[in-house]
């Protein structure tokens, strides 16, 4: 009997857990969003400006620190909370651009893919085979040494890496429903494959495509952090976080926070992205709606 | 009585890896307006193979070798002609009550859907008036219809759910609608409802409907004809009182008997 109360505290706590207002999980995220919108109205030091006396003062908190740099200095003196505000903008637009970039045509094959059959799934599947047996940066040298270094190189690397997952997830997703009464049924209607694909079909694979794209938007990021320390990403005088934690290898031992804090960042706008996910999923399932 | 679909000499075979296997040999029969036919036959016996073969969504490894489908006069042979009669001439309804409609679009869009696809003549509240008529032709009060437009599936009852079905069916107008097992998943007293409904449907028109089920009480309680399907052939044609009181064939006796026996 005491087996009952337990599962049912969980369920409970669960419940509460998913009735989470979507606008406290989206905290974080606005507020990353707002510091990349305004930051250069913030009352910060210059990001760029080196100081070589000023290099490696830790946090504030940390022994040897002081508030004129509250998240410290990294190896060349320049301010690491600075860095990390004016690294949100480019962070964001690379991990919103990146992530629908390989999003939308990764969708659409896949749609293809399982809707369609036969030879049109076979070319595509064998298609996602090669992309994910290619190692992505021979694939991202290879494109940056024809395409050059931009942004527009570097959202269609994140693409060309991206895509594949979608494909495969969507595709068994759309092949399970594909053969759902109700797809059939509408068939008979007569309604057309397009309207049927983009009307019926899509939505009901929405859910999953959201939890995937936020678990996307890390990869994303991460992806541009190990671009940027090969030199093929973003590169200086440009900041993103992925270059300030790619630059923060360097110092680990003797300044830990130079790569800690954009880690830090990073998790915390993957966690806000994903729980954000998986609120607006159950937030938009009609399931949970009472008659 | 004018037939509205005819199925001539139909053979529909499958390509399996053991080599092409017959799935229908030879099927013929009518369906007139204003009757119901039973499609009747024990699983694996073809009735769901002719049911695709009229809409034209036969699986992907079967084919129609020979034999002709007419539905309204119209010869059906190629995608062009099906996308012509699916919905606005033939209307469906399937089994699974549950999985019949789109989970995440509320009933009135899923309805609206089907109409505007096939009445762009029709002005917009011509339309809002059809779909409310066909929800009120399957039985639901004035009340329940707002209530109804506005629900999402799983918020309807198995019996409801099963009813917009047929709405969804009929809203078109169709002059044939095939009913394809539509009340195997439903409790005894919600089939009763249903085939009542069903009958309804087709006296009060000029429709035709094909009935199909392994429920051979069933189909002869609604039907006024009976085909009866024994491995890809049909073994027996014929009014349902001569089908079930002087059944000709051995298979129809075995298949009335194991009714009796349960």
């Amino acid at each position: 009997m005491t087996s009952q109360p337990v599962s049912g505290r969980l369920r409970s706590r669960s419940a509460k857990l998913r009735a989470a207002p979507v606008g406290a999980l989206a905290i974080p995220v606005v507020v990353i969003a707002i510091v990349a919108v305004t930051y250069p109205l913030l009352p910060l030091s210059d990001a760029g400006a080196q100081s070589l006396a000023d290099g490696l003062r830790p946090p504030a908190w940390a022994r040897g620190g002081s508030w004129a740099h509250p998240l410290g200095t990294d190896q060349l003196g320049r301010d690491v909370l600075a860095r990390l505000a004016a690294g949100a903008r480019l962070t964001l637009v690379i991990a919103l651009l990146g992530t629908i970039a390989s999003a939308i045509p990764g969708i659409m094959l896949g749609m293809l893919a399982g809707y369609k059959g036969g030879c049109v799934d076979a070319v595509i599947s064998r298609l996602v085979d090669a992309q994910l047996a290619l190692p992505y940066l021979l694939l991202a040298i290879g494109i940056q040494s024809v395409g050059g270094r931009s942004l527009t190189v570097l959202i269609l690397v994140l693409a060309l890496i991206g895509w594949a997952p979608f494909t495969r997830v969507v595709r068994a997703e759309v092949l399970s429903l594909r053969t759902r009464p109700f797809v059939l049924g509408l068939r008979c209607a007569g309604v057309s494959t397009p309207r049927l694909l983009m009307r019926h079909i899509l939505p009901n694979i929405a859910g999953t495509v959201l939890v995937m794209a936020t678990l996307q938007i890390g990869t994303v990021i991460l992806a541009e952090s190990a671009l940027s320390f090969l030199g093929l990403g973003v590169v200086s005088p440009q900041i993103s976080w992925g270059t300030m934690l790619a630059e923060g290898r360097d110092t680990l031992v003797h300044g830990w926070w130079v790569a800690a804090v954009p880690g830090a960042a990073i998790s915390l706008l993957l966690l806000s992205t994903n729980l954000l996910g998986d609120a607006l999923r159950t937030r938009f399932d009609p399931g949970n709606k009472e008659f | 009585m004018a037939a509205v679909a005819s199925v001539r000499d139909l053979h529909v075979s499958a390509q399996t890896s053991s080599g092409a296997v017959a799935m229908l040999n030879g099927v013929s029969f009518d369906i007139d307006a204003g009757e119901i036919v039973g499609l009747i036959g024990e699983s694996g016996s073809g009735k769901s193979t002719i049911v695709r073969s009229i809409i034209g969504l036969l699986e992907k490894n079967a084919r129609i070798d020979s034999g002709t489908i007419s539905v309204v006069g119209r010869h059906i042979s190629a995608e062009s002609d099906y996308r012509v009669i699916r919905g606005r001439h033939v209307g469906t309804v399937f089994q699974d009550t549950g999985g019949s409609l789109n989970p995440l679009m509320r009933i009135g869009r899923q309805l609206r859907e089907v109409v505007n696809h096939h009445a762009e003549g029709l002005a917009k509240r011509a339309r809002a008036e059809r779909i409310r008529g066909s929800l009120a032709r399957v039985g639901f009060s004035e009340e329940q219809v707002e209530r109804v437009l506005r629900a999402y599936p799983h918020q309807l009852s198995g019996g409801m759910r099963q009813r917009v079905a047929v709405a969804l069916a009929v809203v078109t107008e169709p002059e044939l609608v095939i009913a394809d097992e539509c009340t195997s998943a439903l409790d005894v007293t919600t089939q009763a409802d249903v085939v009542r409904l069903l009958r309804t449907l087709v006296n009060s028109s000029d429709r035709g409907m094909l009935f199909v089920t392994h429920d051979l009480a069933l189909a002869s309680s609604l039907c006024s004809r009976l085909v009866v399907l024994n491995r890809g052939r049909v073994v027996e044609v014929g009014a349902t009182e001569d089908v079930i009181s002087r059944p000709a064939e051995a298979y129809t006796q075995a298949l009335l008997a194991a009714g009796r026996s349960l």
